[in-house]
């Protein structure tokens, strides 16, 4: 069975375009849009093949943790936890145990603070020692503690965070680095080189070389149905690619 | 190069249609407003609320709840005050004033929905969500289902053990979640993208694309660009 192939498009005003055949019209566009979109594609597909290959909880860095077992809290001969939210409204306090004695972590208005809930003293700001005992507390992996720094400013592998915040790296394999809050001593990140790896990869993925995280920008758009459009021209394609061999074989 | 030219070809006859999938749901979720999808404007913060000064003390909470506590979080729960409490058996709420157990029902679901609410519907029906469907994936069991009447079909999660509103969903996503689900290949639970069939393709993908871009070195002739190097030689020679 043969289709009939038209070998000429006689609505066309040029005369390139007259003269042309379909399989070349299909090789053309595709040969153009494959020009315009094809690295980029190439890019599309290497970057979706690492995060794919990578499993996400790696790159969560879940394995940097201790997941210790929840240990039961005395509730005795604690301060009340309204003493310590203050008056500001909306405010919350939570129980929780760091370095091995009962906290309040607490949240309101004007910021985020940590009490040791025994006494009610205010421990916020961590000091150095703290943020670094909190950090190998929580630490699952087995390299030492290299550096310990407070920045004023969160950095922007993990943009938007509140800051001052303490990053305490540690040696090992792809930097792990675990961040800590200066206000609560709470876990706010934890990055290592496959994340980093993974967020480059991201920005190439979505297109936005700026805050990586908009997946609408314009330039993805249009990228995007290049590819389509693209795409779907090589599948054009393809039926004059694989029906012209056959032919071919036919004849010799 | 004729040898890449036929891997290409038999690549793209092969894995084509799924090269073609990813570009669509790729262009269609990169045209859908994330924010629609993410449904953020559907809720609000929560009004500011004073905490009571006579809250039942954390002391007696321990005798409250069956098990050693494990954690205590007091928080504003929408009108009121509210102590949640962890233990091995799960978490509960109890009125931080009186200490009373509090159980979110479908009456205490619907008005916690409807306080979060933002927008022109209203709610059609609150049922209670016992198994995990594809829009509650990842989110901690039993559950309320709210649904609201407007132009996006809302719908809000409220968890039956916190009170708390935990996920929104909407048409704009349900769609947005059909073209995840093309792209991310997996078509049962539409969570994971890091399984043996998508990794495997992806593989074959990638070498689709990279030979790709080797052709195009061999594709294009000086004559292809006539229309933009005639022009700079005639700019030059000027």
């Amino acid at each position: 069975m043969r289709l009939a192939v038209p070998f000429g498009a006689a609505s066309a005003s040029s005369d390139q375009v007259k003269n042309m055949r379909w399989p070349a019209l299909a090789r053309n566009t595709h040969k153009w849009l494959a020009l315009a979109i094809g690295v980029q594609a190439a890019l599309w597909t290497l970057s979706g093949l690492y995060m794919t290959a990578v499993h996400i909880d790696i790159i969560h860095g879940d394995h940097l943790v201790r997941h210790a077992a929840p240990t039961p809290i005395d509730l005795t001969g604690l301060v009340e936890p309204g003493a310590v939210m203050g008056g500001q409204p909306s405010a919350s306090a939570r129980l929780e145990v760091q370095l091995g004695r009962p906290v309040y972590v607490v949240a309101g208005g004007t910021g985020r603070a940590l009490f040791d809930a025994r006494t009610g003293r205010e421990l916020s700001p961590l000091g150095e020692d703290a943020a670094r005992a909190r950090a190998s507390e929580l630490f699952a992996g087995a390299g030492a503690l290299k550096t310990v720094e407070l920045l004023a400013e969160a950095p922007p592998e993990i943009r938007g965070r509140p800051a001052p915040i303490w990053r305490v790296e540690f040696d090992g394999w792809w930097r792990p680095t675990l961040y800590i809050s200066a206000q609560t001593g709470e876990l706010v990140a934890k990055r290592h080189d496959l994340w980093r790896m993974f967020d480059v990869v991201w920005m190439l993925h979505i297109m936005d070389y700026q805050e990586r995280e908009n997946v609408n920008n314009t330039l993805l758009r249009v990228a995007t149905w290049t590819a389509v459009v693209s795409c779907a021209s090589g599948a054009w394609l393809l039926i004059f690619s694989f029906r012209r061999r056959r032919r071919a074989r036919k004849a010799a | 190069m004729l040898l890449i030219r036929t891997l290409h070809k038999w690549f793209g006859l092969i894995l084509g249609l799924q090269f073609l999938l990813w570009t669509v749901s790729g262009a269609m979720m990169a045209l859908l407003d994330h924010h629609k999808v993410s449904g953020e404007h559907t809720v609000r913060a929560p009004a500011p609320l004073a905490a009571p000064t006579t809250l039942m003390s954390i002391g007696a909470l321990a005798e409250m709840v069956a098990g050693p506590v494990q954690g205590v979080k007091l928080r504003p729960l929408n009108d009121r005050y509210v102590y949640e409490v962890k233990t091995a058996m799960g978490t509960s709420i109890l009125d931080a004033v009186s200490g009373q157990p509090m159980v979110i029902d479908a009456v205490a679901a619907r008005r916690l929905a409807a306080a979060a609410y933002v927008g022109e519907g209203r709610i059609t029906a609150v049922e209670p969500v016992a198994k995990h469907g594809l829009e509650t994936r990842g989110l901690v069991l039993p559950l309320w289902k709210a649904k609201f009447d407007d132009a996006d079909n809302t719908t809000l999660y409220v968890a039956a053990t916190t009170g708390e509103v935990v996920e929104r969903r909407n048409d704009t996503w349900r769609l947005w979640d059909v073209f995840w689900m093309l792209h991310i290949m997996d078509y049962t639970d539409r969570a994971s993208f890091n399984h043996p069939l998508i990794i495997t393709v992806a593989t074959g993908v990638a070498w689709l694309a990279l030979s790709g871009v080797i052709l195009l070195f061999r594709s294009f002739r000086r004559s292809d660009f006539a229309w933009v190097l005639d022009g700079w030689d005639r700019l030059r020679s000027r």
